[in-house]
């Protein structure tokens, strides 16, 4: 199995490297909403036009936003 | 038959150097008129001085002469256990030169009834030393004797001439074969092992490397990079007051560094609105600073790299010219000692010579009793960088120049006296908030004025404020913030990660760092890891991990260190590295295929990079890369989109030189920009905005 993103081998949909930035990604929503209320959309473009934030996880972001990802 | 000028019964002595710089020096320190006679063989020079009784034939190597190769010579073959010393012309591309050395340094040890060793003072001068005596002189490494210094100054070799150690230093010389050995050992395998499964895979041929260091430096930089690709940004809050005191303003920062929320950030700047501040307390701390202490060579490069932005191999290289323009001491040292023995008061008043030291160096020479402030680290075989007072013989260039009051202004400031500062906080309450005003101020300078500009202490003076006092808030104003990831690695912060884990030495960790650059796997000053770097660890990291262990490698360090202290042998390092390295290497033959891979994908992902020289000016979502026409095989700039259909930008590119990303912008336009490098000509940067203002008024 690949990687969506990447095409490294996985076994999941994202490859270690990806996977981790997914976790981090949805660890972090929670302290985004505590701290400025942001829907999952909301937050996934803060977090992709901020310039702290990792490559891997803007390119997880991206990949949510354009298939349209729910968390909520 | 006896030259001319040669006298009866002199004994020839075959003087051994390190570089040809040294052997100048060392020649006209030893000839007793200070001028010793230059000669050449085949191109190869070298100098005849006299000393009482004695003719000298000072000879230079050019570093190591021979190098540690396998006894297979066929390179697609791993594993290789069998090494033997050869000469570098017969094992290195480049190295042809060192034919002639050999050569001329053979046939002048011919004449000589003694052989002194006069190359640098540690590990790596006494190995290439003693290979030279060993291979080229004719097994002349037992009864060569030893002459120790730790700066090329007269004074210096002559009283060395004159106490010479009866033999060289063989703990230290087994300890260095060890090295090279063990690294060669790992490095040719582990090297070999991934490039054949690369190449076996791809039918395309990469250079792909690792080693012993190599593998554990380059896994700090893959999991430093891991934590910032990985990063999420949290939001944050800062409030701060602005007050206006006579006339002034300052900025009070609230007692709380970081507000989680934006409701309650918004609260405190709500509660502040309209208030004024009143001072509730303040308080004073005086402190003292010690001086800093004297370089070892991992602190003036750290140093060199923060003020100058000189990497460690440059500031490494900068430091041995001055060394061999006898300007500092021998600087690949560990120590922070400046033993009294350098003559302190003798190296002030030279330096007083020098307009600009004048005035510093004759206020510490009314100093009663000179005493550094020495740190703790030590090196049996030299004292700490110290500059030996000589002044340059040439115009410095702008970097040697730098480093040189560096380490010159470093030494004075080791006898200055303790700086004192002091620290003041102002705690204002503003309607029942809490927000502090912070000064820092240098009280006494002690040695920071020798150490000057080279200080990091900037000073916030505050008015004169007493408890009580009210003061108009200006301005209750709330920041916006983010979290930060953790700052990239440079090369200085590298080197000192190496120091602090204790892998690699003083004298190759520079050397490795600018390895993997070199090899593609890391780029950039803020260091980022390649696709190539990540693929690399990673294989190493899932077939031999302990490829990538700091304490694997570590642990190998300090047994070829105990060889020194003669606590070990290196026979038995020697069989413990080979077993531990067998079993790792049949299983990445057994992986190959698969390794090979991973191998060959990152690659060509790289390739693919190193080809990518910026967003597309056009349709700004692609990227233009440099392509190659199926029709004509002539190169051009193209976007990426344009295989999607999206974009048909293209610009034409000079069909001859090599081509790379120049990675920075057009300083008249703003477009990427690449470098042309064609032979016999100077580089240059092409903008290829045909509009660029750049170019108006040309043809």
């Amino acid at each position: 199995m690949r990687c969506e993103i990447c095409g490294r081998e996985a076994y999941s949909q994202y490859c270690d490297l990806h996977k981790k930035a997914y976790e981090n990604l949805v660890d972090n929503y929670d302290v985004w909403k505590k701290a400025s209320k942001v829907t999952w959309t909301e937050y996934l473009n803060e977090v992709l036009k901020n310039p702290n934030t990792g490559l891997w996880v803007k390119e997880v972001a991206q990949r949510l936003l354009s298939s349209g990802s729910s968390k909520e | 038959m006896l030259e001319v000028g040669r006298r009866m019964n002199e004994r020839t002595v075959l003087v051994l150097c390190e570089k040809p710089d040294a052997a100048v020096r060392i020649a006209k320190a030893l000839d007793e008129e200070g001028k010793p006679l230059e000669r050449k063989m085949n191109g190869v020079p070298f100098y005849k001085a006299r000393r009482k009784d004695e003719q000298l034939v000072i000879v230079p190597a050019l570093g190591h002469l021979y190098a540690v190769a396998p006894k297979v010579r066929n390179r697609s073959i791993y594993p290789v256990f069998d090494f033997h010393w050869l000469p570098k012309h017969e094992v290195e591309k480049g190295a042809e030169q060192t034919r002639v050395w050999i050569d001329a340094i053979s046939s002048l040890s011919k004449e000589a009834s003694e052989f002194v060793l006069a190359t640098d003072y540690d590990i790596e001068g006494a190995t290439l030393g003693y290979t030279i005596l060993k291979y080229a002189c004719g097994e002349k490494d037992r009864e060569a004797k030893r002459m120790k210094f730790s700066t090329l100054t007269t004074e210096e070799l002559g009283e060395s001439w004159g106490r010479l150690s009866p033999h060289i230093e063989f703990p230290i010389v087994e300890s260095g074969l060890c090295r090279h050995f063990v690294d060669a050992m790992y490095g040719i395998n582990l090297s070999r092992a991934m490039t054949i499964a690369a190449k076996t895979w791809s039918g395309r041929y990469a250079t792909l490397s690792t080693g012993r260091v190599q593998g554990p430096t380059l896994d700090f930089l893959v999991e430093r990079e891991k934590e910032v690709n990985s990063f999420v940004p949290t939001p944050l809050w800062t409030v701060k007051a602005k007050v206006n005191i006579s006339g002034s303003t300052y900025e009070a920062e609230y007692e709380k560094d970081a507000i989680d929320t934006l409701d309650e950030a918004n609260s405190i700047v709500k509660d502040c609105e309209g208030g004024t501040a009143k001072v509730t307390s303040i308080e004073v701390k005086k402190f003292q600073q010690p001086p800093p202490t004297p370089f070892d060579l991992g602190t003036l490069q750290t140093e060199a790299y923060s003020f100058f932005k000189h990497t460690p191999r440059r500031t490494a290289d900068i430091a041995q010219r001055l060394y061999l323009e006898a300007l500092i001491s021998y600087p690949r040292t560990s120590s922070q000692k400046l033993p009294p023995s350098i003559n302190y008061k003798s190296v002030l008043e030279s330096l007083s010579r020098e307009p600009r030291y004048m005035k510093l160096a004759t206020d510490l020479l009314v100093q009663e009793n000179l005493k550094p402030n020495e740190g703790k680290k030590e090196d049996p075989a030299h004292p700490a960088v110290y500059p030996t007072g000589n002044l340059p013989e040439r115009l410095l260039n702008d970097p040697e120049r730098k480093v040189w009051d560096l380490i010159v202004k470093r030494f004075m400031a080791v006898f200055g006296e303790v700086a004192i500062r002091q620290s003041a906080r102002v705690s204002l309450d503003v309607n029942g908030r809490r927000f502090y005003l912070r000064g820092r101020q240098i009280l006494k300078e002690g040695w920071m004025r020798f150490y000057s500009p080279y200080i990091r202490a900037e000073e916030v003076l505050l008015p004169s404020l007493v408890e009580g006092d009210e003061i108009r808030a200006v301005q209750v104003i709330r920041e916006d913030r983010f979290t930060k990831p953790p700052p990239r690695h440079n090369p200085a912060s590298l080197l000192k990660k190496m120091e602090e884990v204790e892998i690699g030495t003083k004298a190759t960790r520079a050397d490795i760092i600018e390895t993997l650059y070199g090899r593609g796997y890391i780029t950039e000053e803020r260091i980022i890891v390649t696709e190539l770097g990540f693929d690399v660890v990673g294989v190493l990291g899932k077939y031999c991990p302990q490829i990538v262990s700091v304490s694997f490698t570590r642990d190998l360090e300090k047994r070829m260190e105990d060889i020194q202290s003669g606590n070990e042998k290196m026979e038995h390092v020697i069989d413990t590295a080979v077993s531990q390295l067998r079993p790792i290497l049949e299983e990445l033959k057994r992986r190959e295929g698969e390794i090979g891979q991973v191998l060959s994908e990152a690659v060509r992902k790289t390739r693919m990079q190193e080809r990518i020289v910026g967003g597309c000016p056009t349709c700004e979502t692609g990227k233009i890369m440099i392509l190659y026409s199926r029709r004509t095989g002539k190169r051009f700039l193209g976007c990426t989109n344009f295989f999607k259909g999206t974009c048909k930008t293209s610009f034409p590119l000079p069909q001859n030189g090599t081509l790379k990303p120049a990675r920075r912008s057009c300083g008249a336009c703003g477009w990427p920009t690449i470098q042309v490098r064609i032979k016999g000509r100077r580089p240059w940067t092409l903008c290829f905005n045909p509009n660029c203002p750049s170019k108006e008024g040309k043809t």
